[in-house]
């Protein structure tokens, strides 16, 4: 028998305060400006129309490799920003799409972009299982866990034949012409960056993301709450990989090639965790604007500085001041603040 | 409705629980008291499977529980608070109560975080306790007092049948116990069947049918508050004493 509390007396206060109620919510949504990341991605999808009056291929592989880094932030997020479990082992899901999907083009010559899903689901399902065992730990213990992930998945690959070994294998490229040859990669890139950054939102405001979110404040408490963690934390684990391994399958077709020292790099895991890290953990701008700030840096220092090591440490200055005033990230510390721009507003 | 049967919990040689058995009936409220270290806290986390018992049985509605998982034992209508109030911050205060409204199923997972009527439902129930005026705070900016009684309401969002209180009047001002000893009677007028952990003894005197007293991690003596309190062995135990058993 439950029990159930009837509209107390005071039901006229409770009308007030949801009148109140309403009027807060219509406000939140008036701060938001969807059309924003929408205006964006009209102008990306023009963007190759530049290809008619000249030679932008760089401008293309830019947009290409940053969306690609905002699916991949942005998927990382859903496990370390919402559910608060950091992965560095992030680039074992990147290498297992690019792999599964790289193999079924270099044998059956089925192009990537049509296969990314089915990579990505790979990539889920491993992260399904792995999750299972790393994530009884959480914390420090639970970072180590994903960095011995990586360094067993490298070795595993540096060492497996039929994939090529350490040498890796080439994928046969596409018989476009120059100007063209990077389009198909770069709608897809574009699409998967969209979708992803979509399905976050759609997640985070989800009752799975409502439990995430308790998981990542108090774990007992929200397994007292009522929420199977354990399912909840595998399931983000999955889903972070889903996009991962996706991003990954059409990332090693544009390279037209896969080999162990580019998927398998901490340093890719690295970039996720940064970027998520200064755009704002936990948010959904956070990530994107984290993945262009991070590219577009990287960009210009190696412009000014050259591809010296002086430009990586160009890049880390920034971000350690960016995150002496921006304590929550960008996006994060402004929205605490209420200085956040519409704009920029995607909760 | 609730029977707990010869629960243990052994942290290598401390016997922190060893050997309680009590029953809880349903409608009453029943009061677990002891003095500190008496094992009424790691009592309350075995029941709720917070912490795994060494052994014993728990059973709800002749239902055993005790190798249930937590959010299992929620969805069958036993739900807690904490002795320090874990509250979830960076929420707000109905985001606090309204994760703890069940979900059921993968399709359950994907609908909105909160919903119109889970919204009407927790306003609901922040109205009883008098927190409307809070409900759009975030839970870190709340009192000790509001965080007790936000633990409370999220409690009621699960529908359950039976409530574990951890010293819902700890730390809190004279005032506002009243107004939590108001709301757990009110409660449990309607039906609800409450076990609360709590060291204020006017409180407990006034507010339990049954009190059960542990020490040294078992029962000692149960029974009305008026038996309780004159019994030899209670007064024993909170005065320093030892039991006799062990004094044998």
């Amino acid at each position: 028998m439950t029990v159930t509390l009837q509209q107390s007396s005071a039901s006229s206060v409770l009308k007030a305060r949801r009148a109140h109620n309403e009027k807060l919510a219509r406000k939140a949504d008036q701060t938001r400006a969807t059309w924003f990341p929408l205006a964006l991605l009209a102008i990306l999808v023009a963007l190759p129309l530049l290809q008619f009056v000249g030679n932008y291929n760089y401008v293309l592989h830019l947009v290409l490799f940053t969306a690609s880094y905002v699916a991949m932030a942005s998927g990382w997020n859903i496990l370390g920003g919402f559910a608060g479990y950091v992965s560095l082992g992030h680039s074992v899901f990147f290498g297992v799409g690019g792999y599964f999907a790289g193999m079924l083009l270099a044998r059956y010559g089925i192009s990537t972009i049509i296969t990314a899903p089915l990579a990505g689901l790979v990539a889920a399902v491993l992260g399904y299982l792995i999750g299972l065992i790393t994530l009884k730990v959480r914390g420090p213990s639970f970072i180590i866990s994903s960095i011995a992930l990586l360094m067993i998945a490298r070795i595993l690959f540096d060492n497996w034949e039929f994939v090529g070994g350490a040498n890796g294998l080439t994928l046969p490229t596409n018989d476009l012409p120059v100007q063209w040859a990077k389009l198909p990669y770069y709608y897809a890139m574009i699409a998967i960056a969209a979708f992803t950054v979509w399905a976050t939102y759609r997640i985070k405001h989800s009752k799975f993301g409502l439990g995430l979110r308790a998981i990542s404040k108090d774990e007992i408490k929200a397994e007292s709450a009522g929420i199977d963690t354990r399912f909840y934390k595998v399931m983000a684990f999955a889903f972070s990989a889903f996009f991962v391994g996706m991003t990954g399958a059409v990332w090693g077709e544009y390279l037209t090639y896969l080999r162990p020292n580019i998927f398998l790099l901490i340093l890719v895991s690295a970039n996720l965790v940064l970027m998520s890290i200064l755009g704002g953990k936990g948010t959904i701008a956070g990530p994107v604007v984290g993945a262009i700030l991070i590219v577009a840096l990287n960009e210009f220092f190696v412009a000014t500085m050259g591809a010296s090591e002086i430009n990586i440490l160009g890049t880390g200055l920034v971000m350690a001041v960016g995150l002496i005033f921006f304590p929550l990230g960008l996006i994060g510390t402004l929205a605490k603040k209420g200085k956040l721009p519409r704009v920029l507003n995607w909760d | 409705m609730l029977e707990v049967k010869n629960l243990c919990k052994h942290y290598g040689g401390i016997k922190a629980v060893d050997g309680a058995t009590f029953t809880v009936e349903r409608g009453s409220i029943t009061a677990l008291i002891g003095p500190n270290g008496a094992g009424k806290t790691t009592a309350f986390n075995c029941i709720s499977r917070t912490v795994t018992p060494t052994s014993g049985e728990v059973w709800l509605d002749g239902v055993r529980i005790d190798q249930l998982r937590p959010h299992k034992i929620t969805s069958k209508g036993l739900s807690r608070t904490f002795q320090i109030s874990r509250n979830l911050s960076d929420m707000t205060v109905i985001e606090n109560v309204i994760v703890q409204s069940r979900v059921d199923g993968i399709r359950g997972l994907l609908r909105p975080a909160m919903s119109a009527e889970e919204k009407d439902k927790a306003m609901t129930i922040l109205d009883f306790l008098g927190i409307t005026r809070i409900a759009y705070e975030d839970g870190h900016n709340l009192s000790y007092g509001q965080k007790k009684l936000m633990d409370l309401a999220a409690l009621l969002m699960s529908d359950p049948k039976i409530i574990l209180l951890d010293e819902p009047a700890g730390g809190v001002n004279p005032s506002l116990m009243e107004e939590i000893i108001g709301h757990i009677r009110a409660l449990n007028e309607k039906g609800l069947t409450v076990l609360i952990v709590e060291h204020n003894m006017d409180l407990i005197m006034r507010l339990s049918h049954k009190v059960v007293v542990m020490a040294q991690g078992r029962v000692i003596c149960e029974g009305p508050p008026e038996v309780v309190r004159k019994d030899p062995h209670v007064l024993d135990a909170y005065l320093g004493g030892v039991l006799e058993e062990e004094a044998a």
